[in-house]
């Protein structure tokens, strides 16, 4: 606990709540500086060996200052490595991306197709800051590899998203040889692969969802407590109290149900995909709610609270959206309660 | 050197009573009120016996002594079992316990704390008809007199909403014996007994068909001043200790009982062949994900309180997010269950997850009502957690 603590504090002192959304290739050094890209990388590996509690936290923190570095993706294509038993230069590569080299795991489908000659053309939805990337694990095919940014027949595409804090892109291929070499499992793997990962996506996505909504309220709530009408503060009437609790509630349960799956090591990828869903709703809700609080000021890009509401909005849509994971849930319950 | 209970062998020693002793089919024997109490009552005699009835209870009582996390244990079983909650004895071992144990003198305790044990029940005459929320506005007027040589209150007024009130020989007792100064100073704190003359006893009937409360009426009831606890015009603060008494572990037990209960939903799924309906799956999916959100909070707000970090606040919480969910649960139930749950049928008394969902669906309101209001709860997150301002007092019409 005392290193959890550690940890947020280390990260307040480092992003102060003051400054939302700070520059993402500073934050990237910093990132780096602090160890944070090997959080999870075993100490044998000369990483931190930190447990997941340790990068929720880190991902809540994030969450807090609308983060523009993408902490989640590198994350996820650190431990699609690590989880790597084909690669040949794996631990070549673990080290390149503790000292700062970028890899993200796309975190949105692949449009791909394999011509005779095994080159790949198609589209890998969902790269995040792939400008910055020195390669990208990607589902081919053929099973998970790592893709070279600069390799031919790679290139990359931004595609302009509401959310300001963060940049996406999609990776083109045309044509791309997959270099065997760099091969993470092959495709009969590439399923449990993914099924391994996406715990962790789902935790990561609900700490940066909680710790937003957390900021987004603490927003509101000062909002509230400036802003005069009929000659006392917003904050005294009862009607935006009660609306402000439910709002703090919301983030409360969900927040109880993220640190227990994070806890637990058994915890299946349906559970944490149902804890993701709840933050997501959660932080959708505040958000939601916090713009309509902080009336027309809400509505101008004058004050950062809508930047709150676009995180929000993507972050439902990251790993499945609540559509499909409560149909998940309800099928798995059901089935369970047979 | 502190002593640290052994929490496995403690869960394993109830495991082991609950499978011998466990009540089997306790809803069909509660289908009346007063089978329902008959149920309470040997169940509750059985608990004090293995000594699982009151761990909370100083050491000195059989069973007692026992820390948090031993009753979180013990709760945590009792749910698990479905076993009937002790509802009856309730106000008994907890409010009027704690009141008797923290402000009562030695001569009251000795009185009375042994006798709880023997099942002599409590109720609690604190809300009024003009006195729900704002509890410190109550009227029930008691004066000083000599009465037959002895120096006794002399009350009169109305109490509602008190639990069971109709099977209980003693009644925690909110009186106003001053009118003078803020409202809170004029209150006085009595024990009286449901027996004595001028006190009648009138059960409430509630919208499913329960009668789990009851209002009493005083009429010039003489109870002697022996009986006061604390000093005159200082009621407020016992009455504090009294709501004070039990923070957490019944919704810790209720929601685990909630998630346990999911099973009823499920069984409707079926029964009506919505297995493969998407958007039902989904709504049950999301109530499971609000319960077992619940269950983690509700846990989360005891260990707090185990390693002393509970926040002000956190309480109201973990209250609105179990009312709130229980209301979802019944919600989807009766309309899951269709036509079929518009047709009378049996209800169970003591349960809030009984499948007989029009029963149920009214019964959820017990907890977004009582125990202080979903909008008192909000109230006390924006005001003592959120830190929001309070509203001006000295509104006049």
């Amino acid at each position: 606990m005392i290193e959890l603590n550690e940890l947020t504090d280390a990260a307040q002192k480092a992003f102060p709540a003051s400054a939302l959304s700070p520059s993402r290739d500073e934050s990237w050094g910093l990132v780096a500086e602090m160890g944070w890209l090997m959080v999870r990388l075993p100490e044998d590996d000369g990483g931190l060996g930190l447990t997941r509690e340790a990068s929720t936290a880190i991902h809540f923190e994030m969450g807090r200052i609308l983060a523009t570095t993408p902490l989640i993706p590198a994350q996820l294509g650190l431990q699609a490595v690590l989880a790597s038993e084909m690669l040949a230069a794996r631990a070549g590569w673990l080290e390149r991306i503790a000292g700062g080299d970028y890899v993200p795991l796309h975190l949105l489908p692949t449009k791909l197709e394999a011509a005779a000659d095994g080159a790949i053309s198609g589209t890998v939805g969902g790269v995040f800051d792939a400008d910055m990337a020195a390669a990208a694990v990607v589902r081919l095919p053929s099973g998970y590899a790592l893709v070279p940014i600069d390799a031919p027949g790679v290139s990359f595409v931004e595609r302009p998203i509401w959310d300001p804090s963060r940049r996406m892109f999609d990776l083109v291929l045309d044509g791309y040889a997959p270099d065997p070499a760099l091969m993470l499992c092959d495709a009969a793997r590439a399923g449990p692969l993914h099924d391994a990962l996406a715990p962790e996506a789902h935790l990561a996505l609900a700490a940066d969802c909680l710790g937003a909504a957390n900021a987004a309220l603490e927003l509101t709530i000062e909002y509230l407590g400036m802003r005069r009408q009929f000659d006392r503060p917003l904050a005294m009437f009862q009607a935006l109290k009660h609306r402000a609790a439910d709002m703090k509630t919301r983030i409360a349960a969900a927040e109880a149900l993220l640190w227990g799956r994070a806890r637990d090591k058994d915890a299946t990828l349906v559970q944490c995909g149902a804890a993701k869903t709840l933050a997501a709703e959660a932080f959708a809700f505040v958000t939601e709610e916090a713009i309509q609080l902080h009336g027309g000021i809400g509505l101008t890009q004058e004050h950062p609270i809508h930047r709150f509401m676009k995180r929000a909005m993507l972050n439902l849509q990251l790993c499945g959206s609540s559509v499909l994971w409560n149909e998940r849930v309800g099928r798995e319950a059901l089935a369970k309660l047979d | 050197m502190t002593h640290t209970p052994d929490l496995e062998a403690l869960r394993r020693e109830v495991r082991d009573f609950l499978r011998a002793e466990a009540p089997a089919n306790w809803r069909d024997a509660s289908r009346t009120q007063d089978d329902f109490v008959a149920t309470q009552r040997q169940w509750f005699t059985k608990l004090v016996k293995a000594g699982f009835a009151i761990p909370h209870w100083p050491a000195r009582f059989p069973g007692g002594g026992r820390g948090l996390a031993e009753q979180k244990v013990i709760y945590e079983e009792l749910a698990k079992a479905d076993c009937p909650r002790l509802l009856l004895s309730f106000v008994s071992t907890y409010h009027a316990f704690a009141t008797l144990n923290e402000c009562a003198s030695a001569e009251q305790q000795a009185e009375y704390l042994p006798r709880i044990l023997e099942g002599e029940t409590w109720c609690q005459g604190f809300s009024e008809p003009g006195a729900g929320s704002d509890l410190a506005a109550i009227k029930t007027r008691a004066t000083r007199e000599m009465r037959d040589g002895r120096e006794v209150y002399v009350v009169s007024g109305q109490k509602v909403w008190s639990t069971m009130a109709q099977f209980a020989q003693k009644c925690l007792l909110l009186v106003r014996t001053s009118s003078d100064g803020p409202k809170q100073a004029g209150i006085t704190y009595l024990l009286m007994d449901m027996d004595a003359p001028g006190v009648s006893v009138r059960p409430i009937h509630q919208i499913q068909g329960d009668e789990e409360f009851a209002e009493i009426f005083l009429d010039n009831v003489e109870i002697p001043v022996t009986r006061r606890v604390g000093e005159e015009g200082k009621g407020w603060a016992v009455a504090q200790t009294t709501l004070a008494s039990e923070r957490g572990l019944t919704l810790m037990e209720l929601s685990y009982r909630m998630r346990g209960a999911l099973a009823r939903v499920a069984t409707l799924i079926r029964e009506h062949g919505h297995d493969e309906d998407r958007g039902v799956l989904r709504d049950f999916g999301e109530l499971a994900t609000q319960v077992d959100a619940v269950c983690a909070i509700a846990d989360q707000f005891l260990d707090n309180r185990i390693n002393g970090i509970e926040r002000m606040g956190d309480a109201s919480i973990v209250k609105n997010s179990y009312s709130r969910a229980l209301r979802a649960y019944a919600k989807l139930g009766l309309r899951l269950g269709g036509m079929a749950e518009q047709y009378v049928a049996p209800i169970t008394f003591g349960d809030l997850n009984t499948g007989n969902w029009m029963a149920d669906f009214m019964n959820s309101y017990a907890w977004t009502i009582a125990g202080g209001s979903e909008e008192v709860q909000r109230n006390i997150i924006a005001e003592r957690m959120l830190e929001m301002p309070r509203e001006p007092k000295g509104w006049v019409i």
